[in-house]
């Protein structure tokens, strides 16, 4: 030891004893059981992802533009995916034309204007159980509304069922994060806005909007790619499993009221196609699936930067 | 609105009428800008604060001081409506401003927070550049773009903090010190040009330097406004106020509810020299118990 010895040498053996750690096994146990829990999460994840992009791997170098833009066929060599990503292209500019700003307003409308009551606190608990409703069910309240009730609006089994059934499976979920979002917005800025005069409007336009801005994004695109992924309200709603006919233009408005596939069918449909090479097929419309989730994510990262760095 | 209920008053205290002295001869509507007459405020059921009379003159500033808990905030909040934001809050009694009763049914709380400004607990700065703190008060209120400038100039003047920031007013206001940022919310609400500046403990987040400039500060401004502050500090209320009004809390020993009531209200002079009510002396003298 470095120290010098000042005072008697048992006392600063006694010292040095009871300065010792090593008392808290239950402690380090602990530790490792949390690590070990994230170490096998991760390899998991890990061993999913290889697996799908070892598998897919071939088609994705070898053909991506081929297997982007041709249709589904019954050869896995000539199969593409186009129409499917397509039909994930409309879900998504659905949900964001329809749940987003929907369920923001149903959040703002919950935390700023509702009064504290229990009619109020009967709805957030009612939407937190919607958020919890498995999707399928979703599928059948969409079949009901969109594909039989609002025929003449929606043309029945086609893109636009099917994206408003995904736009109404997100929108508790938009909801209650958008909510959360506000909820965090600091008390004393609303009042810094009442005390100098500002209605709730424009308190709620002028600073608590901006401030929730990037909780409201993270949780709504987050979202949106979770339901990206979603399979079942869409076979409900009357999705075809194949080709739905070719049709070369990437986005055209007279898609939506067409019949349509997407890209977690696709996924399904050839997944359980014996044909040979229908297994790297699947797998690589799993890893485009994968890109276009990432890149709603990406995207959420990327503005909640940015609106975070404004406020 | 039901007029006070007159077996509810308490204590002796001194009688709403002001010393013509320090008012000149002006009739009361005048002089007296905020005129609170047996004020009741309820959370929900529960009684907070009891029958509060509380003429505040014009130019002067008011002290409210008292222990935790004795409901002074709670007056404070309702002299410029800012209770309407809390649920369940009933508040009875009236609240005159030059003669109007602010809580006539005709009356829009947000023309009357334009007119009674307020200074919070915290500084509460808005995440934005100082520039736009200070506007965004005239701007709702529909001030001319053109004169932003100079509002700004002599608002940031006013609240003596205009040479520390006159070269950053693009800079967000969030990387102002805590008194500075307390001076900036004061400059948002002068830059309001309202009557009356309600000061809830503005100087209890703030270190002793930065206290003794929103003090001075008080001092100047009072040539302009109306000053009515919430302090814990009874120093502080000694040496800014020019009248006081001590609160306390009556226990109720049934229910154990606790309801503010104001014990005494006169001039700052006579409440920490020869207080009327014993629980005042024992306030001010540090007995409290």
């Amino acid at each position: 030891m470095a120290l010098s010895t000042l005072g008697d040498s048992r006392t600063r053996e006694r010292v040095e004893a009871s300065l010792a750690g090593g008392r808290d096994a239950s402690g380090t146990a602990f530790k490792l059981v949390l690590q070990l829990s994230l170490v096998l999460t991760i390899v998991i994840l890990a061993v999913l992802l290889g697996q799908v992009i070892s598998l897919g791997w071939d088609t994705v170098a070898t053909r991506l533009g081929s297997f982007l833009t041709a249709e589904s066929r019954s050869r896995a060599a000539e199969a593409g995916v186009f129409q499917g990503l397509r039909g994930t292209l409309w879900i998504a500019l659905v949900v964001t034309v329809v749940a987003f700003p929907l369920g923001i307003a149903a959040a703002v409308y919950l935390e700023e204007y509702a009064p504290r009551n229990r009619v109020t606190a009967f709805i957030e608990l009612n939407i937190r159980n919607l958020a919890g409703v498995p999707s399928v069910v979703y599928g059948i309240l969409a079949y009901t509304l969109f594909v039989q009730a609002l025929k003449p609006v929606t043309g029945g089994k086609t893109a636009l069922s099917g994206a408003l059934a995904v736009a109404l499976l997100v929108l508790p979920v938009v909801i209650i994060t958008s909510a959360e979002a506000i909820r965090a917005v600091p008390s004393s800025l609303r009042e810094a806005g009442f005390g100098v005069g500002a209605t709730r409007w424009e308190v709620t336009r002028a600073h608590v909007l901006p401030y929730a801005a990037p909780g409201i994004l993270t949780g709504t695109l987050l979202s949106l790619g979770r339901a990206l992924g979603e399979a079942a309200p869409l076979i409900l709603v009357g999705a075809i499993p194949g080709s739905v006919g070719y049709d070369g233009a990437l986005l055209n408005p007279g898609q939506l009221r067409e019949q349509f596939t997407a890209m977690p069918i696709i996924i399904a449909s050839w997944s359980t196609n014996a044909r040979q090479g229908f297994d790297q097929a699947t797998a690589a419309a799993i890893v485009v699936l994968l890109v276009v989730v990432l890149i709603a994510n990406a995207s959420a990262i990327i503005l909640r930067n940015r609106f975070e760095k404004r406020r | 609105m039901s007029s006070e209920p007159a077996s509810a008053r308490t204590a002796p205290r001194p009688s709403v009428a002001i010393p013509s002295a320090e008012v000149g001869t002006e009739p009361q509507v005048t002089s007296t800008v905020l005129d609170v007459r047996g004020l009741h405020v309820y959370y929900d059921t529960f009684l907070a604060v009891k029958d509060v009379t509380l003429p505040v003159p014009h130019n002067k500033i008011v002290a409210l001081i008292g222990p935790s808990g004795c409901g002074k905030s709670t007056v404070l909040r309702c002299l410029n409506r800012m209770n309407d934001l809390i649920d369940g809050c009933r508040v009875t009694g009236q609240v005159g401003y030059h003669g109007v009763d602010l809580y006539d049914r005709r009356v829009d709380p947000v023309e009357v927070r334009r007119r009674i400004g307020m200074v919070f607990q915290k500084p509460n700065p808005f995440p934005k550049s100082i520039y736009d703190n200070i506007i965004f008060g005239p701007r709702i209120a529909g001030v001319p773009k053109s004169q932003f400038e100079e509002l700004v100039e002599s608002s940031l003047r006013k609240a003596a903090l205009w040479d520390e920031v006159k070269d950053r007013l693009k800079a967000s206001a969030l990387g102002l010190s805590g008194g500075q940022q307390q001076r900036l919310c004061i400059a948002r609400a002068i830059a309001c040009s309202p009557d009356v500046l309600l000061m809830d403990e503005p100087c209890s987040a703030l270190d002793p330097i930065a206290t003794g400039k929103i003090e001075d500060l008080m001092h100047e401004i009072k040539v302009d406004y109306t000053i009515v502050i919430v302090t814990h500090n009874m120093q502080q209320a000694a040496r800014v106020s020019d009248r006081t009004a001590f609160f306390t809390v009556d226990v109720n020993l049934d229910s154990d509810r606790r309801t503010g009531v104001l014990v005494e209200y006169d001039t700052t002079q006579k409440m920490f020299s020869n207080p009327s009510d014993e629980r005042t002396e024992n306030y001010v003298t540090g007995r409290f118990g």
